[in-house]
């Protein structure tokens, strides 16, 4: 079914007599674009009424986006069209709505947080709206004039929103890398855009998926996507930006950021991999699942040397872009082998991994916000015992820990079983070369799965476990109801879309109809997920015997040896008083990884004792301990020095005197009439 | 209803020989040293012992202590309902296959590794510590020397590798399954917490993993917690013994053919497991930093496992 709405006219304009889906979306474009205005006012702006207009409108857009995720409808209309060749043209799809419905979910719970959550400045508050209605407008762009359009504007309002008013100066050093690279991100995009633009004759994506570009062209648009959307992702080595701009934003702009926009990123490399790309070579595929597994590994390994509750989050944001990145990899690598039950499935799993990740990302950022509110500080090394202190936010992030770490039965699970199950189809379908890519991606996601697991106990078992580090800790109290209930609603949410993923995963079957043309998945509508390699999965099932199995020994203990007695003494710690210093702290805890891991992270430390005089005995020892980050310093380090050497050669062509530029002139000149002539 | 049947017979087998086999090794284990050993049931009386006890809690602890063992017992006890240990069926076979076993063992580990840093004390948070970057190198291994198996069948399910193998032995045994196989045995010394990577008979040194996570606990959680370890040891020792060695184990769901079947299960566990107890007594404890080298050795292995049966399938 396709609607076909406001095909001429020069703006947006909601009939009454359109579908349900179309007006919703529209209203929620206008009340996104109308909400900054609500700041001009100063009862607005005591209430807060900014943060409820995103929320109205983030359900709306939500309420349409499943709708069409689960109809497989189109919807299409022009928003603005201030020229014939510059048209913003709103074209919602199956893959564009999930997408769309990631990014309105994420900043449902982002402004209901946000509402109560520290303070913002006016133009903070503003420019949120602008943000979420750039993202929407991305995923739903239907030529590469909107698309780009979108883009930059979601580059540029998130710029905004890192900045702030750019005190202190780390906040704007960070904010101005992220600009940087995001703009790197854009240079990629358009050239991608370009080549395929070109190869297709027209901007319409619609067009270009009709004529899918394959070969040379093809490799260099692939690469050119990979490259630009890989960067807003946070593809490693492109992810140097996050781990930067996660920590300075507002935890509710980290949320966005981090569950959403980086799906956004996504979702652009699934949109010209998939749809604008014929199912050409197999090195591309391989190259992503290469890519993915990199950054998995890589980027939970940095994770786990971070000690700043956001920086850690940002790093695992790596680390799940890379598992997402396989699944794409792995359903490229099936679609370049003509087996399209297969793409579909592992499609499948990195699209309800995607999903996921928003649930238990925005779980988790928001909880920093909350801790921070807490306790002014998110370094883990003057946390602990806040599990006590904050129960809500203790218990969220629990769950969220577990989600994250992909243990059975939360949601993280899902799509990383749906994920090695495909990649074991990969290991067990024809072809070495993909063969051995599979188990070396399977390898690799294992080891992910294990550091995530060591990384989120660590993250819980510091900050929220023990005793409290630091004055600020042992005096944390719970938070203001709308976050915690935020918090509440999302590890719920974390639990419901774990036992029901099976039921997400057979919704998602438009989009693989519409990316594969074949359904991954072949069971019916009850508890057990069925791919179509046979291979089945029930976490309600599990879930259920977990609930069922965990009351037994008290009950049976309670039967046959009566009621449990508690008493509440001192802890053994070899007969001293116990100090909250004498806790593991974070580096400790991560001290083994460190050293299993040092090739690969190189960490470095340097002792140095101090004498005083004559003395035999140390006067001070000090000790600086660090893990180098390794892209930064050897990839991006040379090429910012190589670019800053070669802007200056380029500036002995200023001279200043107009004779020379005249000469500059006359040489483009007949430079271009030699060139024309022959 | 015979899954029930079926599933039931899995946990209360679980649950009761656990101890004993546990007794086992440990008895074995004494001879090599010269000792008599405690009795082979001490188990059984120390689990009773502790139920009996009066819990001792530090004034730091938080609910996730007093729930850890709940939720660790019940993972490890889930687990047992996808490791095919009578035959070649599992009770829970359309809910789930290794990688759902591999993730409830990782969900016990994570539950346990949380309960043992809620004290606030330095012991159990170092035993955690360990325990996560041990098994970050562990899991690898498991996961690969069991695909490896899975390749040639072309599925996941435990029960179906099982059939499998003991149908085709000539397709089954392979070098790709040789060197599963050996990766898995280094492996299975490291989950079950033994020599040389940790030692289960050190209390209150430096050098323990699992028993320094579990040093603020007692009474009713501590045996929770050391139930859930034997139960997890049992598997892995029946999934060594079942899953890689399938052989006479297929035939009617009958008591006459499970009369026949289950004393030969048993006595490939008991050889495991004293094989197992041979290996902890023929080895020193290695130093922790030393232990990626073991650890990527079968790494190593596994890989190559995998890529051989890729390549030679």
């Amino acid at each position: 079914m396709v609607f076909h709405v406001e095909r001429h006219g020069a703006a947006v304009v909601i009939h009454l007599d359109d579908p349900w889906v179309n007006q919703a979306l529209k209203l929620a474009l206008l009340l996104l674009v109308a909400a900054p205005l609500t700041v001009l006012f100063p009862f607005t702006r005591r209430i807060k009424l900014i943060f409820w207009v995103v929320v109205a409108a983030s359900g709306l857009a939500l309420a349409a986006s499943i709708s069409i995720v689960i109809s497989g409808d189109l919807i299409e209309f022009r928003l603005w069209s201030p020229s014939p060749y510059a048209e913003l043209l709103v074209s919602l799809d199956a893959t564009g709505a999930f997408f769309a419905a990631i990014v309105a979910g994420v900043s449902i719970a982002a402004a209901v947080f946000g509402s109560s959550y520290a303070h913002h400045s006016a133009l903070d508050d503003a420019v949120l709206p602008l943000f979420v209605l750039s993202m929407l407008l991305v995923v739903a762009a239907g030529n590469i004039f909107a698309f780009l359009f979108a883009w930059e504007a979601m580059a540029l309002t998130s710029f905004v929103l890192v900045i702030g008013d750019g005190t202190p100066r780390p906040r704007r050093q960070a904010a101005i890398i992220y600009l940087v690279m995001t703009h790197v991100s854009s240079v990629f995009v358009v050239a991608a855009f370009f080549v395929l633009a070109n190869a297709a004759g027209s901007t319409s994506f619609v067009d270009m998926a009709a004529s899918p570009l394959e070969g040379q062209t093809g490799s260099i648009a692939f690469l050119c996507a990979l490259l630009g959307f890989g960067t807003k992702a946070g593809l490693m080595p492109l992810h140097i930006w996050l781990p930067r701009a996660h920590p300075v934003a507002p935890s509710h702009v980290s949320a966005l950021m981090s569950a959403a926009m980086v799906k956004v990123g996504l979702y652009g490399l699934i949109r010209v991999s998939f749809s604008m790309l014929a199912p050409g070579e197999v090195w591309w595929a391989l190259l992503l699942i290469g890519v993915g597994s990199v950054s998995a590994v890589m980027g939970v390994l940095y994770a786990l040397m971070e000690h700043e509750v956001k920086r850690i989050l940002a790093f695992s944001t790596v680390e799940n872009v890379g598992i997402i990145a396989i699944a794409l990899g792995t359903s490229l690598t099936f679609r370049a082998q003509a087996a399209p039950s297969l793409a579909a499935a592992a499609l499948v799993a990195g699209l309800v991994h995607a999903a996921n990740h928003a649930w238990f990302k925005t779980l988790l950022f928001l909880a920093a916000g909350s801790v921070q509110n807490a306790t002014h500080t998110l370094s883990l090394d003057k946390l602990g015992g806040l599990a006590k202190q904050m129960p809500v936010t203790g218990a969220a992030v629990l769950v969220g820990s577990l989600a994250i770490a992909a243990l059975p039965p939360f949601n993280g699970f899902v799509g990383e079983w749906m994920l090695m199950r495909s990649l074991i189809d990969l290991v067990a379908n024809e072809g070495s070369t993909s063969g051995l890519a599979g188990v070396a991606a399977l390898a690799a996601l294992a080891l992910t799965g294990g550091l995530a697991a060591a990384c989120f106990v660590r993250f819980f078992g510091i900050a929220f476990l023990g005793l409290p580090r630091s004055e600020a800790a042992s005096h944390a109290v719970e938070s203001a109801a709308p976050m915690y209930g935020t918090l509440a609603l999302l590890a719920l949410g974390c639990v419901v879309t774990g036992v029901g993923g099976p039921w997400l995963a057979r919704g998602l079957g438009a989009i693989s109809a519409e990316l594969t043309g074949a359904s991954g998945l072949t069971g019916q509508g009850d508890e057990v997920l069925v791919l179509s390699s046979g291979a089945s999965v029930s976490p309600l099932i599990i879930a259920g015997v977990l609930l069922l199995l965990a009351p037994m020994p008290w009950l049976l203990a309670r039967i046959f040896w009566g009621a449990n007695h508690r008493d509440r003494g001192a802890i053994w710690t070899t007969g001293v008083v116990h100090r909250p210093t004498m806790q593991y702290s974070a580096a400790s805890f991560a001290k083994p990884i460190r050293l299993f891991f040092g090739r690969l992270l190189l960490p470095e430390r340097k002792i140095e004792v101090h004498y005083h005089g004559a003395s035999p005995l140390p006067r001070l020892v000090s000790y600086t301990g660090r893990v180098p980050a390794l892209f930064e310093e050897r990839l991006f380090e040379p090429a910012r020095v190589a670019a800053i050497w070669m802007a200056s050669r380029v500036r002995l062509l200023q001279a200043g005197s107009v004779q020379f530029y005249l000469l500059y002139m006359m040489a483009a000149l007949l430079v271009l009439v030699l060139g024309v002539a022959r | 209803m015979s899954a029930i049947v079926l599933g039931a017979g899995h946990l209360i087998a679980v649950v009761a020989i656990a101890p004993l086999l546990n007794g086992v090794i440990r008895s074995v284990k004494a001879r090599f040293q010269q000792r008599k050993g405690p009795p082979l049931l001490q188990n059984y009386f120390d689990l009773a012992k502790w139920l009996g006890r009066r819990e001792q809690l530090a004034q730091s602890t938080s609910y996730v202590h007093v729930l850890a063992p709940f939720g660790v017992l019940a993972a490890s006890l889930a687990a047992s309902l996808f490791v095919p240990m009578f035959g070649d069926n599992t009770p829970l076979t359309s809910s789930g296959d290794l990688l759902v076993l591999l993730g409830l063992f990782a969900l016990a580990r994570a539950l346990l590794a949380m309960g043992g840093m809620d004290s606030g004390g330095a012991f159990g948070q170092m035993g955690s510590s360990r325990e996560m970057a041990v098994s970050s190198l562990v899991e690898p291994v498991l996961l690969i020397s069991l695909v490896t198996l899975a390749v040639v069948p072309g599925t996941t399910r435990l029960g179906e590798i099982v059939a499998f193998g003991d149908s085709d032995p000539a397709k089954f045994l392979s070098v790709g399954w040789a060197l599963a196989a050996a990766a898995f045995a280094v492996v299975l010394v490291a989950e079950t917490g033994r020599i040389p990577v940790d030692n289960p008979d050190t209390h209150l040194e430096l050098t323990m993993i699992h028993e320094g996570m579990l040093i603020e606990y007692s009474g009713r959680s501590l045996a929770m917690m050391h139930l859930a370890h034997m139960v997890k040891q049992v598997l892995l020792i029946v999934l060594f013994a079942n899953v890689f060695l399938p052989f006479g184990l297929t035939g009617d769901h009958t008591v006459a053919n499970y009369a026949l079947i289950v004393p030969l299960i048993a006595a490939k566990v008991v050889m495991v497991a004293v094989g197992l107890a041979v290996a902890e007594s023929s080895f020193a404890k290695m130093r922790l930093f030393q232990l990626p080298d073991l650890l990527g050795a079968a790494a190593f292995v596994a890989m190559l496992g995998a890529a051989v049966t890729v390549l030679y399938r």
